[in-house]
Order: C-alpha cells, then structure tokens, then sequence
C-alpha cells in the first residue's frame, strides 16, 4: 500500500461521488461504510452484498466505482486481496477525514434534515 | 491565502469569508466559503424571498393544482411564469396566477375572511381542480391569519378537494432554500402516504428535484419507459398533487437537485427506508453514470447499456461537433447553487469547456463543498455575489460566456458579454443527451453570435462604448 495509491483513488471519488457529501455526518458516514465495503467485495471477486435495498444502492453505487477505477488505474487489477483492502481501507480514512471530521460545513451536526 | 476581498467589498470586509479562490495544494479543510448566512448589510443580494424558494421553484411547478397565494398582488406575480415549467395537459399552471390580493383594510382587521372567500371563488370557477396549495406571505404570516384553519373549513366545505398549507413567508429564511426546505418537510409530514399508487410496473422510483424545466422531466421520461421503470412521482416536475401523495411506495429514490429536495429524500429515507441515489442529470458522462446506476439498482444493467449506446448513437456526434467548437471557452455560472457542481465538470468534459468563476445565490456549505472538489483551480467561488462583484470577476477571469439569471444577464449583456439562461434555459431541454445538445448549441449560438459586437459599436463613432455606470 502506498501514500500516492490512496491518493489517486481519492481524487477520484472527491472528483465523481456525490455520495461522500451527503447532508449530514451519519449519512457520509453510512454511504461510505456501506460502498465501499461493497467495492472491496467486487474488488476481490467476492459476492456483493444484495439482500436489502440499501445494499443494492451500495452496489449500484460501487459498482460504478470500480469499474472507473479499473479503467483508470490499471494497477488496481495486480493488487492481491489484502492490498485492495488496505487500500480500500486508507481511502475510508482518508475521506472520513475530509467529509466528516474535519469538513468545515457547519450543518453536518445538525440534529435535523 | 485563498478567501479574497475584492476591491469593491472594501468597506464590507465580512464579503471575504464568502468568496474563495482555488489554489493547488488547498483543500476543504483549510478553507470554505460561509454560506446559507443572512446577507450582509451593504451588499446587494441577488436572492430571491423564502416564500418564492416553496412557490415558484417547487409547489408552482405541479400542473393540476390552484397556487392560492395569500397576500398582496405583487408577492404573486414576482412568483408567476418566469420559470418555463411546461406540463402535457397545456401548461395549466403557466396560465394562470391566484392571489387574495391583500389590501390596507385586510391587514388591518384581517385576512381569513377573505382568503376563504377566495379559496371558494378558484374552486367554484375551476370547477375541474380539485387541488390547492395555499401560501402564507410576509404581511399575512406577521398580522397571525391561520390558514391551516382556513383551509380546514374549505376542506369540510368541499369534501372532494385536498388543500396543502405552506407556511414560508419571505422572512421566514435568509435565501429561497428556507422555502425548500419548509414545503419538504411539510409535505412529507402531512400530505405523504395520504393515497395507494397504481403500480404498474416491477420496479418503481420517484424521481426528485427535476422541475421540467423547457421539458426536463419529460425527456427523461423517455429512458424511464425504455427501462421499464414506472415513476411514482416527480418531485415535481409536470406532476400532479396525487402523484406526490403516493411517494412512500416507491423503491428507489432519484435525486437530482439534492439543494432544493435532499431533505424530502432523506426523510423517506429515514420514515419509510428508501434509499437515496443522487445523480447528475445534465451532461452525457454523468446522464450515462446515473443511469447505469439505476440499472444495477434494479439489476437491469443490460437495458441500461443498450439505452446508453443508442443515445450515444444519436447524439454524441451533434455534441462533438459542438465541443470542437467550443473548446477552450471560459464560462462563468452564476445560478442557484447544485448547477455550479452538477455543470463545471460537465461542460469540461463533454465541451473542453473552461468554468473560471461561480457564484451561488443560496446553496449551502454542503453545495460549495462538492463544487470546489470537482472545479479547477484558478476558479472563483462565490456565495451570495452582488452586482460589483461581479464586475470585477469578470475583469479578474475573462469570461467567454456567463450562464446566470435574466436581471443578471441584462447586467452581463450591456457590457457585451454573451449570456444564457442558466435557470430557465435559452432553448432547453438541457438535461440527458439531447439536453446537453442544446445546452452547446445555445452556448455555441451566443458566442458567435455576431449582434454582440455590433451592439457595442456606436455607429455614429468610432468609440465603442460599454455600458458600465452601476459599478463606476
Ligand atoms: S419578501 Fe414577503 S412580501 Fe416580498 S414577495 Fe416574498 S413573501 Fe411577498
């Protein structure tokens, strides 16, 4: 795993996914938990989560994704399981960081839509 | 040092905090534009009432419903027709305007009266309308009028119509958005869940924040049919009042402009568990991503791609034409809020299109946010701009183009610049492929249009002269 490999995947998502600036905190937080837990599956070829509507949305979602990452970094396709996921994992972090704790947008609190 | 004073905010420094400039090697997290705040006292906003963001952007778009308007006759017109909203059942809504055109005496011993009488007047001479939205105003919310009272008694009355209040006066908000954010919450509280769809189809959406602007939604509706997708509602383009009744049955939820509809999304979301996908609609890289997505959700993927090719057939030659044109344009936008983020990448990948300044009348941190991540450096972004301000962005960047409003756009067109119709378009529809055909040919047609400059020759001279009194 490396620093510029996190930070490519992260321009990408600033760059493409609306779903990271969510309204508020626990929704930024839920999309992406939920993505991209189902992008690390599509990744590593395992079956994605479907069961439930919001699943499907997750999938739809990191569908999408990945198949962007793919063709844009074609790197992404040499990485063994365990590297997608601690890349996927520094992304987490990484846009945690900047959507969440410490976005300066003063509504993501509020206790109301 | 990003957040900027321009020359003309001198004697207002607190502008600063409002208007950002994107440097390399800058992010959200050291700087962001204050927005949703109450204007400054010394500038000269461009926003629009409160009462105006419930009426004319979302409750005025519905085609088979009375927009009963309690206050004084102005409060209705400001609010009527300026927006494009087309229907398919002859543009009810576009024709006419209702109001309890209040006077001295009715504020003075009160309008409930005479808003019943009113309600009673538009029903009994649109005996086919069985719908109606009434909406308090500045004069009406400050003398107490009860309308939910009000339209109670009509209700009893009449029990085959169905009245909605919207309690929003201009006051009652620092922007249009407060009104968004009231007619939402109000409608999903009282009005969603009221009546059972006829479902129709196997998969089922809602679709919001999409105001068939020049036929947006109708557009769309075409690749909704191809998919085999029956829409709920359109929350509210070309819908009718039912339609959004029966919101709560959908299985997915669409969302567009997530500025002026997010928080209906999220409500039923958080009532009723349907998820919210948001979606560009303008442009053809995002229209093709969105309905890719909507495609995985229902696991319709193929008829997704076969949707996406066909169109790509039909347009993408007429955009590349356009993009060969237009390549390398500095635009401006100068709208609401959501089309800054939904346009400055569009227009640059599909056009080879530059956007180098923004400004948005009422979105919210959450809105510069996702611009500033999608826009380039070098680009101005600007919360609540006034007239001066703009005078100087445009000396600082130049535009080539500047898609805004009309009152801006006569302001942007004495100094000769070319304008579009960033709210109600020139010549929409501008979302899905063909949409976004339009949107270049309109740019096209107004940076080539040669009247431009002959409009700033004085033919009696050999000066030209720009108009440019109210900055000088
Ligand atoms: S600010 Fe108040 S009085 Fe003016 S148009 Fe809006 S509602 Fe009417």
């Amino acid at each position: 795993m490396t620093p510029e490999k996190i930070d490519q995947l992260f321009d990408y998502v600033q760059e493409r996914c609306l779903w990271q600036f969510f309204s508020r905190a626990w929704d930024r937080e839920e999309n992406i938990d939920g993505i991209l837990k189902a992008a690390a599956a599509l990744l590593t070829g395992q079956p994605p989560a479907l069961d439930t509507p919001m699943d499907r949305l997750f999938y739809a979602d990191a569908k999408v994704m990945v198949s962007d990452l793919r063709e844009r970094f074609p790197w992404i396709e040499d990485s063994g399981a365990a590297q997608i996921r601690d890349l996927l994992h520094g992304l987490k972090d990484k846009l945690t960081e900047f959507t969440i704790t410490k976005s300066l947008n003063h509504e993501l609190n509020h206790t109301l839509y | 040092m990003p957040m900027v004073l321009l020359e003309c905010d001198k004697d207002i420094p607190e502008r600063e905090k409002h208007i950002y400039l994107k440097v390399d090697g800058e992010d959200s997290r050291d700087y962001l534009p204050v927005a949703n705040a109450s204007t400054i006292p010394g500038t000269l906003s461009e926003r629009g009432c409160a009462f105006c963001g419930a009426k004319l952007v979302i409750g005025g778009v519905l085609k088979d419903t009375i927009q009963m308007i309690h206050g004084p006759i102005g409060c209705a017109y400001d609010t009527w027709h300026t927006k494009r909203y087309p229907s398919d059942n002859g543009h009810f809504q576009m024709k006419y305007v209702w109001s309890t055109d209040m006077k001295e005496s009715h504020i003075v011993f009160g309008g409930e009266k005479r808003l019943e009488k009113s309600m009673h007047e538009a029903f009994d001479e649109m005996p086919e309308i069985k719908r109606m939205i009434v909406y308090t105003t500045c004069p009406t919310a400050l003398i107490g009028d009860d309308i939910k009272a009000v339209a109670k008694k009509v209700m009893e009355a009449r029990p085959d119509v169905d009245v909605f209040t919207c309690e929003c006066p201009g006051f009652a908000g620092v922007s249009q958005s407060k009104g968004h954010h009231v007619l939402n919450i109000g409608w999903v509280n009282e009005k969603v869940g009221n009546i059972e769809p006829e479902i129709t189809a196997k998969h089922t959406m809602n679709f919001i924040g999409d105001y068939n602007i020049q036929g947006d939604t109708q557009l769309l509706q075409q690749y909704w049919d191809k998919l085999g997708i029956q829409v709920i509602a359109h929350f509210t383009g070309n819908a009718n009042y039912d339609d959004l009744r029966a919101m709560h049955r959908a299985q997915l939820n669409v969302v567009n402009c997530a500025r002026s509809a997010g928080y209906i999304a999220n409500e039923l979301k958080k009532k009723y568990g349907i998820p919210r996908l948001d979606i560009d609609s303008w442009g053809f890289n995002y229209m093709a991503e969105g309905i890719r997505k909507i495609s995985a959700f229902f696991g319709i993927e193929d008829k997704g791609e076969a949707l996406i090719a066909e169109e790509y057939a039909k347009w993408k030659p007429k955009l590349d034409w356009y993009k060969e044109r237009l390549k390398g344009t500095k635009m401006a936008i100068w709208t609401g809020g959501p089309r800054l983020w939904h346009w400055t990448k569009s227009v640059e990948d599909d056009l080879g299109v530059q956007v180098v300044a923004m400004s948005s009348k009422f979105g919210h941190q959450e809105d510069f946010e996702k611009v500033i991540a999608r826009g380039q450096a070098g680009t101005y972004y600007i919360d609540d701009g006034n007239e001066l301000e703009f005078f100087e962005i445009i000396d600082l960047v130049k535009p080539d183009v500047i898609f805004t409003g009309p009152r801006v756009g006569e302001l942007v067109k004495k100094l000769h610049i070319p304008y579009v119709n960033g709210h109600a378009y020139h010549n929409g529809p501008y979302m899905g492929f063909e949409g976004f055909v339009n949107l270049a040919r309109d740019m096209y047609n107004a940076i080539y249009n040669p009247l431009l400059k002959l409009a700033a020759t004085d033919p009696r001279a050999t000066l030209s002269t720009p108009a440019k009194e109210a900055a000088e």
